[in-house]
């Protein structure tokens, strides 16, 4: 996929290319808001990844010029604005997702591929990884053939985990799109409810798809090694 | 050309001064986070773990700096909000709280409704009733009851919240945590006692700022045979339609 970055700090950009290339997509770097308006309306992205704050023209006013022409883009937004009225203002102005600063690589990453997984594909009802079957319809896991039994957020757990296969995923990632807290209320919540999921997923089973990475969280791997 | 003295810039406000500073900081810790996060794969397992125990510390200021935004935020009158019914809200909190109280073998329950409602955006009522529930859930220890009591009176609505025990088994002077507390487990995120106390308070902070906002009042207490965590008061002028 070829993604347009449009971020005036160059560390920060130099960052984000480098992550996003590690995953083979072709990164481009705009560093001023004329500039990466005049690429994004001169090449095809799959996806414009955009900061707020741009010398020249604002993040806001590139954004409003983009949808005037590439109304089905994807657009992420890069914000130090957190309020829930820069964010109603982003969404209202056409951005298809907001990450606000500072935000986590891992975030970012997980969020550009459900922004390329949208725009390019139907979503899909039933999630795989290996011989794990979750069915997001009928609410059913089985793994090689045999039902599994979850509870509401250990279904919602191994949900997230199973769309972001193969990525490293924060606790605090997943605490906020599993559990919907933006905080950790000194409780281990997230290891515990692993446990579970890993007593009913990997116990006598082979290989163990869910792994610990080591001072990161955790992390779904279809070949069955950590990352 | 002269220049009127009105054109001066006026001196800025503290919380303005604050917001600018937070928002400037914000840049370089998120290269900084990236950064490690980034790193730590291409690093032999020696120096993972520093790094590691660097980007845990990166996300904790992180994570006081959302604290900080938060209490800002709270500070201020925030967009004109559509009146948001309490009960639902308070449901939905509780759903999500529950698995975590569960984790920590405390039971919540919630008994009664009321058809109150607040002028406050909705994201962050709800973000100041987790804080408030989720601090008198960590005041339990194993077995214990949390009951949220909804109702409506004459004056209003009222949300109690009682535990097996009251908010002053917390500690939020800095102090170390007595053997015999539910705090006395350290905090598995390896937080210090401190610093722990330290967000706990924040975080009532911005709960009692939201509610006090949107015109509600909240009052902590203890005591009694089920000690109570906080009460919150809805006045019938705020939202709660007559019957």
């Amino acid at each position: 996929m070829r993604i347009l970055i449009v971020e005036d700090d160059a560390a920060l950009s130099s960052f984000i290319r480098k992550g996003l290339e590690a995953e083979h997509h072709a990164v481009d770097v705009a560093n001023e808001g004329n500039q990466g308006r005049a690429m994004a309306m001169e090449f095809d992205y799959d996806l414009v990844v955009l900061d707020l704050s741009l010398p020249g023209l604002d993040g806001l006013s590139v954004l409003k010029s983009l949808r005037q022409r590439k109304a089905n883009l994807p657009v992420m937004i890069l914000t130090a604005r957190s309020r829930i009225e820069d964010r109603v203002q982003c969404l209202d102005s056409g951005a298809d997702d907001y990450l606000v600063k500072p935000f986590s690589y891992l975030e970012l990453s997980a969020r550009a591929r459900a922004l390329l997984r949208r725009s390019h594909l139907p979503s899909e009802s039933v999630l795989t990884v290996r011989d794990l079957c979750l069915d997001r319809v009928e609410r059913k896991v089985e793994r090689a053939g045999r039902h599994i039994e979850l509870t509401t957020k250990e279904f919602a757990l191994l949900e997230y985990l199973m769309r972001n296969a193969g990525r490293r995923l924060t606790r605090a990632m997943i605490i906020e799109h599993v559990w919907n807290l933006t905080f950790d209320s000194t409780t281990n919540v997230v290891d515990v409810y692993i446990n579970y999921l890993r007593r009913k997923v990997d116990d006598g089973f082979t290989p163990s798809l869910i792994h610990t990475v080591r001072g990161v969280g955790y992390q779904m791997s279809p070949d069955g090694a950590s990352a | 050309m002269s220049t009127s003295p009105h054109s001066f810039p006026k001196v800025p406000r503290g919380e303005d001064v604050l917001g600018e500073l937070l928002h400037s900081l914000s840049q370089p810790l998120t290269s900084l986070r990236c950064s490690l996060e980034l790193s730590i794969e291409e690093l032999a397992e020696q120096q993972q773990e520093s790094v590691s125990a660097a980007l845990q510390q990166t996300e904790k200021v992180i994570g006081m700096i959302q604290l900080m935004r938060e209490y800002l935020d709270a500070e201020q009158p925030g967009p004109e909000a559509s009146p948001v019914a309490l009960a639902p809200v308070l449901r939905s909190v509780i759903e999500e709280l529950s698995s975590i109280a569960a984790v920590r073998g405390i039971q919540l329950r919630m008994m009664g409704t009321c058809a109150a409602t607040l002028p406050a955006p909705e994201p962050r009522l709800r973000l100041a009733l987790q804080y408030l529930i989720a601090t008198m859930i960590e005041a339990q220890a194993v077995g214990d009851k949390v009951m949220l009591l909804l109702g409506e009176g004459p004056a209003g609505a009222v949300l109690r919240v009682e535990g097996e025990r009251g908010l002053r088994e917390l500690d939020f002077q800095n102090r170390e945590p007595s053997a015999t507390s539910p705090q006395a487990k350290r905090d598995p995120s390896g937080a210090t006692s401190a610093s722990v106390s330290t967000l706990r308070r924040v975080r009532l902070a911005i709960a009692s700022r939201v509610l006090e906002n949107a015109g509600a009042s909240l009052v902590f207490g203890d005591g009694g045979v089920n000690p109570t965590g906080f009460v919150l008061r809805i006045p019938r002028r705020v939202g709660t339609p007559a019957r």
